[in-house]
Parts: structure tokens; C-alpha cells; sequence
């Protein structure tokens, strides 16, 4: 009798250890772009891994130092992306090489650089407050004006004043509905570990008084860290995280409709300059078209 | 009968001058926790709330007299449970101060607004 109790004490321990500390796995194909040993990371250009990570390159730890090794930048690989309990912490298990023809014929990819007016915008993809999936190329022919904030930025002149500032824009469209179908608005947050959908949609209702229906004017959206650096790069935004507070600069991008950059502005700008101009790119459709 | 009227009204005189010195001797020496609370509220809360903001898109409320009048500008009840939420949660345009502040920082800015007239 005492045995079984044992048993069954056992038992439900390690039931309760192994659902204390589940992971999730996920399936990798991709090509090593570059390695470090030192950090026993890889670089992996992968395709869509669904339900953890769009199609994209980034660094991943390997656990075995043995396996970094074995790899070389061009090798094709698959590989078990395992997610810790914590959403942050992830690693590359059971890694294998399936062709190492391409060897030593990838370049590494080099660092982004902040965007130049005139220069075609590299596509990016976010999640908006929907939970949506959304990319820039989705606001092609449209006059799009992108910023940068995060919820929790305490910071009147800065986060705030911007928010406030393209829901001013954003009501002043609404009066013309010509403009209102021409431009688009997107507030991207470079918190994404606070800033979720939800958080993201209680924060966009704020700025539009309660109106669902101005999400179809101006989303609000982020993404995975190593996008958001390259984003924050291109648009000219720097942004350091400390104990949960976020010191960063400000970035407003005027997109045109043929997806270049029309202008850039960081702090000289006056709400009626960010929607002359938005106006401005937005009436060239209409004069392209005639 | 007037001289003990006299030396009866410069008693009471001097009973009020002594009271009114303690008290001000009393509010002139804030708690610990007050001394925290109004330091905190002038670096996390002072910018926007007691500082016109016409850049905003709504105007931050005065944090003055909230448990004097019982509700908060939402028109909540003025609890520390519905101010302590507020702090962490944020509310409308106001942002969450989560992960930010500790406990003991929002029970000294409750002290502190206690005493916010």
C-alpha cells in the first residue's frame, strides 16, 4: 500500500515537472548565413516557421557547441526551433545539414542603413491590433506616414505628442473622404515584449475616442525585435531599453505611393507639415492617374 | 469681573497661538512616505498633471483634492484599489506604469495625494 503511494506520489511529481516546464517545438528549413562561435549562435535565412516566425534571417542559439562546429555559412539545414516557457527563450535542437553545396558561397549579410528620400522601402511585416498580419507593401498607392512609440513612454513631448498629433492628422482627414481613401497611417511600437495586440488596440481606441472603425485608417503594429532593429534602422529611429523604460528618438516617414521614401522628420515638425505633405504625396495619385 | 474676563480671553489666545503653532510644526515635517510620494509624482506624474499639455490629445486632470471630493476624473470611486489600478493599468491616454513602479511607490504617491489639496 505505502509502495503504491509512492508510486503515485512519483508519478504526479514528474507529471507536474515536465507540464512545469513545457516547451514548444517547431520546425526549421533554412540556409546558415553566418556563425559565431563565440555566442555559439547562427545566423539561419528561413522560411515561414508557422506560428512562431514569419519567413525572415535571424540568429538562433545552437545548445550543442559541437554542432556550431560542424556548420558553415551556405550549408542548407533543418532543425527543431525549441520555445521556452518563457516566449523569449528559444534555441535550435536536432540540427542537420541536408545539403553543404552551397559551402562557403553565402555573403554575410551586411548591417541596414537608415533609408535616403527617394529610396524604395524594404518590405517589412507586422502584426497590427487585429492580431493581423500586415506589411508595408499592402499600403502600395497609398501616401502612408509611419512613427515609432511605445504605450508605456511617459514622456508628453514624445510618445504622446506624437499619438496625439496623428490623431489630429487623423481627424482632419476624416472631413475629406478623397484624402481619407488615399492616405493611410501606421503607428509601429518597438516594445513588442509589453506592446501585444490587445495592448496595442486599448492604446490605438484612446487615440480615436472609442471609433473600431478608424483601424481601417490607422493601424497600430509591431514585430519581432531583430525586424524592428532593422525597421528602426532603415527610418532613422534609435531606441535602448532600461529597466523598462525605453530611451529613443523620434521618426516620422512619409511614404509615397510608388513605396519610396518621401521625407523624413525627427523633432521639427508640426502636426499641419506632417498633413500638407501627407496630403501633398496623396494628390499625385489622382494627377499620375489623369 | 472684566479683569477676570480679560485674563480669560488672553488664555484662550494663547491656547489657539500654541495649537496653531503645533499644527504648523506638525505639517511642516512631511512622513517619509511623503517625502517619496511627492518625489515620484513630480518625476512620473507632474509633467502632464499639473502642466497645461496643449500638444495632447486630452488634457491630463488635476490630481488635487481626488479624496477630498471621493471620485476620480473618471468618475470613479477616489479608492487606493481604483488609483492603484489606474497607476498600473493606465486609463484612456495615460500610460501604464507597469513594471515601473514598485508597490511601496504607489503606496507613498497614495500618501502623497492624500495630502494634495
Amino acid at each position: 500500500m505505502k509502495s503504491r503511494f509512492a508510486l503515485t506520489s512519483v508519478i504526479l511529481l514528474l507529471t507536474l515537472s515536465v507540464s512545469c516546464n513545457r516547451t514548444r517545438k517547431y520546425p526549421l528549413q533554412g540556409e546558415v548565413v553566418a556563425k559565431n562561435a563565440a555566442t555559439s549562435e547562427i545566423t539561419v535565412n528561413h522560411g515561414d516557421i508557422p506560428g512562431f516566425m514569419a519567413a525572415m534571417a535571424m540568429p538562433y542559439r545552437v545548445k550543442d557547441p559541437a554542432v556550431i562546429q560542424e556548420l558553415e555559412p551556405g550549408d542548407k539545414i533543418a532543425a527543431e526551433v525549441v520555445v521556452g516557457k518563457d516566449p523569449s527563450d528559444y534555441w535550435l535542437e536536432d540540427v542537420r545539414i541536408t545539403d553543404e553545396s552551397g559551402r562557403g558561397k553565402v555573403k554575410p549579410p551586411t548591417a541596414p542603413q537608415m533609408l535616403m528620400p527617394g529610396e524604395r522601402v524594404p518590405d517589412f511585416t507586422l502584426v497590427n491590433q487585429d492580431g493581423r498580419k500586415i506589411r508595408l507593401s499592402d499600403f502600395a498607392g497609398k501616401a502612408l506616414l509611419v512613427t515609432f512609440i511605445y504605450t508605456r513612454c511617459p514622456m508628453p513631448k514624445f510618445c504622446p505628442r506624437l499619438s496625439s498629433q496623428f490623431a489630429r492628422i487623423h481627424n482632419e482627414l476624416k472631413k475629406n473622404p478623397e484624402d481619407y481613401g488615399k492616405t493611410h497611417l501606421l503607428t509601429i511600437s518597438f516594445d513588442p515584449k509589453y506592446d501585444t495586440p490587445a495592448v496595442l488596440r486599448k492604446y490605438g481606441l484612446a487615440y480615436l475616442d472609442g471609433d473600431e472603425g478608424g483601424f481601417s485608417q490607422w493601424d497600430f503594429a509591431s514585430t519581432n525585435p531583430t525586424d524592428l532593429r532593422r525597421l528602426a534602422k532603415a527610418f532613422g529611429l534609435e531606441y535602448e531599453e532600461e529597466q523598462n523604460q525605453i530611451t529613443h528618438s523620434m521618426s516620422i516617414v512619409l511614404i509615397a505611393p510608388n513605396g519610396t521614401v518621401a521625407k523624413f522628420w525627427s523633432t521639427n515638425w508640426t502636426w499641419t507639415e506632417l498633413l500638407e505633405n501627407l496630403q501633398h504625396a496623396a494628390q499625385a495619385i489622382g494627377q499620375r492617374g489623369k | 469681573m472684566v479683569r477676570g474676563l480679560l485674563l480669560l480671553a488672553s488664555l484662550w489666545a494663547a491656547f489657539i497661538l500654541l495649537a496653531c503653532q503645533k499644527k504648523q510644526a506638525a505639517s511642516a515635517q512631511p512622513s517619509n512616505a511623503e517625502i517619496e510620494g511627492e518625489w515620484l509624482y513630480d518625476n512620473n506624474c507632474g509633467e502632464c498633471h499639473e502642466n497645461p499639455q496643449p500638444d495632447l490629445h486630452k488634457q491630463p486632470p488635476s490630481l488635487h483634492g481626488l479624496f477630498r471630493r471621493g471620485s476620480l476624473p473618471s468618475g470613479a470611486p477616489a479608492t487606493a484599489a481604483q488609483i492603484r489600478t489606474t497607476i498600473i493599468e493606465g486609463r484612456g491616454t495615460m500610460p501604464a506604469f507597469d513594471q515601473r513602479l514598485r508597490e511601496e511607490d504607489i503606496d507613498n504617491l497614495l500618501t502623497y495625494l492624500r495630502t494634495l489639496n
